[in-house]
């Protein structure tokens, strides 16, 4: 009998080394690992594939906008920038209305792809945008003051804005240390967003 | 016991076999003119077994799935693909795309229609752009006068289009009508819009063959949008060379309030820029307006914008005939209630309601002679609901109701005598739209508006054709179609069975974007028929006319860094019998040529942007009763270099200045005659000419809270 329950074990676990192939682990270290706009766009269809079959899981969703504010950046067509950036808003905005979702981390994905959109046509959409990407930043910073990335992402703005107006944001190291330190002792599980380490590395080149 | 290890064994096996199992899926996807697709998606559904397209449009993978399997295609851009490929089919696949429904409807260019902000492609246009125009003013209705089409009517502000008179132009906000857009001025002082360019995320302007939705507008359609998310809580104030306001947003989670508070005073102005009215007391206006907005899901919105006016001045005006002065005393009250109700279900049905109450009650002391008084109380009630449904690729259809009750009473009185007008009638309309996507490069949009008025008893039907075709980026557009609209209220104020003025619109054009250029051109034909006709005895619908014309449009923001520049330029050749124009003759208000070139620099360096302006019309006619005909003189060209200044001073301050008419031309837009030749010195001719040479603006914009910044808190 032992024997028997051995061997449905064994089955089991088969069956569920198949269906982890569908887990959405390895998928968000892809998101992590990917840096040209091929392995974003293999990722991406990954995510694809993952939401259409089991859509009940927002984080996929979180990725593939995420994906989409990634890959906004870095392909040339201003028609395909759009379209990737309009995914990643419908997204964003189904995000916000579920419960479960961190709402800080939904936040701060808000503010990157409102300033991925300036950054695709800074003179339209820096006057348009600016007020909210702020409004973006100060509340997911309001709901989880620790979240590094908003911390990041709200320093780069805000830096960026002060080097517009002439002035100087004197906050600037302090606040990219306190991301950089806030990234290497947040808890880190295999699907919650960690992103941000590039953007403490870029803040540091820019100052 | 054997036995049943050996079929757990078994199954076992069959587990591992089916592993084993894989299947190879190759094919190619391609669009509906077989262009390969790149970067497609395609998978087996329910799982992640797929793969993407390569550069030749060609996909391959292995599934495990056995037996008939769904395979889905998606890529952005085109409409999802799913399609049953039999167990034993799976090579060779050839997938096709079609576009999906968003770039369906987006990629139509419809003749005559600018989108100036959302996904429009010809001519975008934000809050911010309207108010750095330089000339514009910060006016949303100042700012479209740059546009192709719309002539240059300096001394009345109001839109006139393709030579169409003011009252052809309608607004809506969010689809529902606005009565009086405009504010109340003195005379020969040009008015202004009453609502702030910051309040509308969407502004679609007909400027001919508009769609048959909007009702009434016998030559164009302005259609604003209000924003359906305010998600930013902002309060801010502004003080300028006018006046001051404040105002701001309170965000909820679902929805946002927004307060508007507006006090202008031309007095301190006019003290340091003496114009040539003569002010008893100088323009006052205080306004306040509020929106609610509440999204209790992302498929539905309700919006509530209640704004109230109050206008007051008193000006000394001048007899032409008798060089009698008399006080122009004016007291203006406005109310715009406007309600609606956005909701798209799960099937793809976009349902729309909307309703809103226009009220107008104005009072004149010394309006036409010392000592009479004026009186004009207007209203209208807007009701409308429309349902919208994208049934396949090929057929969209939007249905609609809508009904207008409208009031007005006009009451004069002098000395003793009280002489009232006033008139209670509704009209009723149906409108339907098939929109046929033929292929993804042509597109055919056919509508009617079946109309009935209850004051003339009159039905009439509206149908129209819209084609439009792309060519490799080109789009060319070609519209027919009918329009009617009752004749203004001062006219049916005084004979009711007045017939609904008819017009006829031919427009073609072709269009062409690429990177930040825009190029477009424009001709069209219009007739007019049953137009109100003041003859000596008589006031009937015997009017007509025609109107016809050339438009252009360049506009590159990529030829220098920073730099952007706008050219329109609009011929028109238009002739009326109507009104008090009793002979076939081209309107006062019609000019042959029309230009206007603005350009806008950015100035990083010193965080400014600097507009300037030229706009330039030819002579305006005008009638001389010193010569034969009418309309038989023709007043010098006009032209204005106008020049404005954005300056950016703290993230929370921004200064904004203009200047008009900066060479100080002395622009004429017409003559004025006393009435009667025997008067001393016989006819005295009298130019029509701007109150001042030049119009003066400084505004500082301050934003209080501490949230937001780069944005004037204004809605």
């Amino acid at each position: 009998m032992k024997t028997i329950k051995s061997l449905l074990c064994v089955l089991f676990i088969m069956v569920s080394v198949i269906t982890s192939a569908q887990d959405l682990g390895p998928l968000v270290q892809n998101v992590n690992k990917a840096t040209d706009v091929s392995e974003l766009i293999q990722v991406r269809s990954q995510l694809e594939r993952f939401i259409v079959a089991q859509p009940q899981q927002w984080l996929a969703e979180y990725y593939l906008a995420y994906v989409d504010v990634q890959l906004s950046f870095r392909v040339p067509d201003k028609s395909e920038k759009s379209q990737y950036l309009s995914e990643a808003e419908t997204y964003l905005n189904t995000l916000s209305e579920l419960k479960e979702t961190d709402k800080s981390e939904i936040y701060t994905l808000k503010g990157f792809r409102l300033y991925a959109l300036i950054a695709s046509d800074p003179q339209t959409n820096g006057p348009k945008y600016s007020g909210e990407i702020i409004n973006d930043y100060e509340t997911a910073l309001g709901i989880n003051p620790n979240n590094p990335r908003a911390v990041i992402l709200s320093t780069l703005f805000k830096n960026d804005m002060a080097k517009f107006m002439h002035q100087p944001y004197e906050n600037f190291q302090k606040d990219v240390d306190k991301a950089a330190t806030l990234l290497t002792t947040e808890n880190k599980t295999v699907l919650t967003p960690t992103w941000g380490k590039s953007w403490v590395d870029f803040a540091l080149t820019r100052k | 016991m054997k036995k049943i290890q050996l079929l757990v064994l078994l199954s076992f096996a069959g587990v591992i076999s089916v592993i084993a199992q894989q299947r190879v899926m190759e094919g190619k996807v391609m669009n509906e003119q077989s262009n390969v697709i790149t970067h497609a998606n395609v998978f087996v559904k329910g799982t992640i077994d797929g793969s993407i397209t390569d550069s030749l449009g060609y996909f391959r993978f292995t599934t495990s799935q056995l037996g008939d399997i769904t395979l889905c295609v998606r890529m952005l851009g085109y409409a999802e693909l799913t399609v049953q490929v039999p167990v034993k089919k799976t090579m060779g696949l050839v997938l096709k795309l079609r576009p999906d429904n968003i770039t369906l409807d987006n990629v139509v260019v419809t003749a005559g229609n600018f989108r100036l902000k959302g996904n429009g492609q010809f001519g975008k246009m934000s809050a911010v752009d309207i108010v750095t125009t330089a000339g514009s003013t910060g006016d949303l209705y100042h700012s479209l006068r740059t546009l192709p089409g719309a002539q240059m009517v300096g001394e009345s502000g109001k839109l006139f289009i393709r030579g169409g008179d003011s009252n052809e132009t309608q607004t809506y906000i969010d689809e529902m009508h606005v009565l009086s857009p405009y504010t109340t001025t003195g005379d020969n002082i040009p008015v202004r819009g009453r609502y702030s360019p910051f309040m509308f995320e969407g502004i679609n302007f007909s400027t001919g063959a508009g769609s048959s939705e909007y009702a009434q507008g016998l030559s164009s359609v302005l259609a604003l949008n209000t924003k359906d998310v305010s998600p930013i809580t902002k309060i801010g104030v502004n003080a300028s060379t006018v006046g001051v306001s404040g105002g701001g947003t309170q965000a909820f989670e679902k929805g946002s309030v927004s307060v508007n508070l507006d006090y202008q005073n031309l007095k301190p102005y006019y003290t340091l820029f003496p114009d040539r009215m003569n002010w008893i007391q100088p323009y006052r206006l205080f306004s306040g307006s509020s929106q609610i907005r509440f999204n209790p899901n992302q498929k539905t919105v309700f919006k509530t914008f209640i704004g109230y006016d109050r206008t007051t001045f008193i000006q000394q005006l001048t007899s032409t005939d008798n060089l009698t002065k008399r006080d122009f005393g004016m007291k203006d009250d406005n109310f715009y209630l406007n309600s609606t109700f956005q909701r798209t279900s799960e099937s793809g049905y976009k349902i729309f309601a909307g309703a809103a109450f226009s009220y107008k009650n104005q009072h004149i002391d010394n309006a036409v002679i010392p000592a009479d008084t004026y009186r004009d109380n207007e209203w209208e009630i807007h009701l409308k609901t429309k349902i919208t449904k994208r049934f396949t690729d090929f057929l969209r259809l939007n249905v609609g109701l809508e009904n207008f009750i409208r009031h007005d009473e006009t009451t004069y009185t002098y000395s003793s005598t009280t002489h009232i007008d006033s008139i209670n009638h509704s009209i009723g309309a149906l409108f339907a739209t098939a929109i046929f996507n033929i292929n993804s490069n042509l597109y055919a949009e056919l509508s009617d508006r079946m109309e009935y008025t209850s004051i003339n008893d009159v039905w009439n039907s509206n149908p129209r054709l819209a084609l439009s075709y792309n060519l490799n980026g080109i789009h060319f557009s070609g519209i027919v179609g009918k329009y009617t609209q009752l004749p203004e209220n001062k006219y049916l104020l005084q004979n009711n069975k007045l017939l609904d003025e008819q017009c006829t619109q031919y427009v073609g054009g072709v269009y062409y974007e690429k990177k930040n250029k825009v190029y477009r051109i424009e001709t069209y034909y219009k007739t007019y028929r049953d137009l109100a006709l003041q003859e000596p005895t008589v006031l009937n619908s015997d009017g007509y006319g025609y109107s016809k014309g050339v438009d252009v449009f360049l506009n590159d923001r990529d030829l220098i860094k920073n730099f952007e520049y706008m050219l329109a330029y609009s011929f028109n050749l238009s002739k009326r019998k109507y009104q008090d124009y009793t002979e076939l003759s081209t309107p006062q208000y019609a000019t042959m040529h029309n230009a206007s070139l603005s350009i806008k620099y950015s100035i990083p360096a010193v965080k400014s942007i600097l507009g300037i302006t030229n706009r330039y019309a030819s002579g305006r006619p005008y009638h001389d009763p010193t010569k034969d005909g009418i309309m038989n003189s023709t007043t010098g060209f006009y032209n204005s270099v106008d020049m404005s200044l954005t300056y950016l001073a703290s993230k929370k301050v921004i200064i904004y200045a203009s200047a008009s008419n900066l060479l100080g031309r002395k622009n004429v837009y017409n003559y004025t005659y006393s009435a009667d030749a025997n008067s001393p010195g016989g006819f005295r001719k009298t130019p029509v000419i701007d109150s001042s040479s030049h119009f003066f603006y400084i505004g500082i914009f301050i934003t209080i809270s501490g949230k937001t910044a780069y944005d004037v808190s204004n809605f």
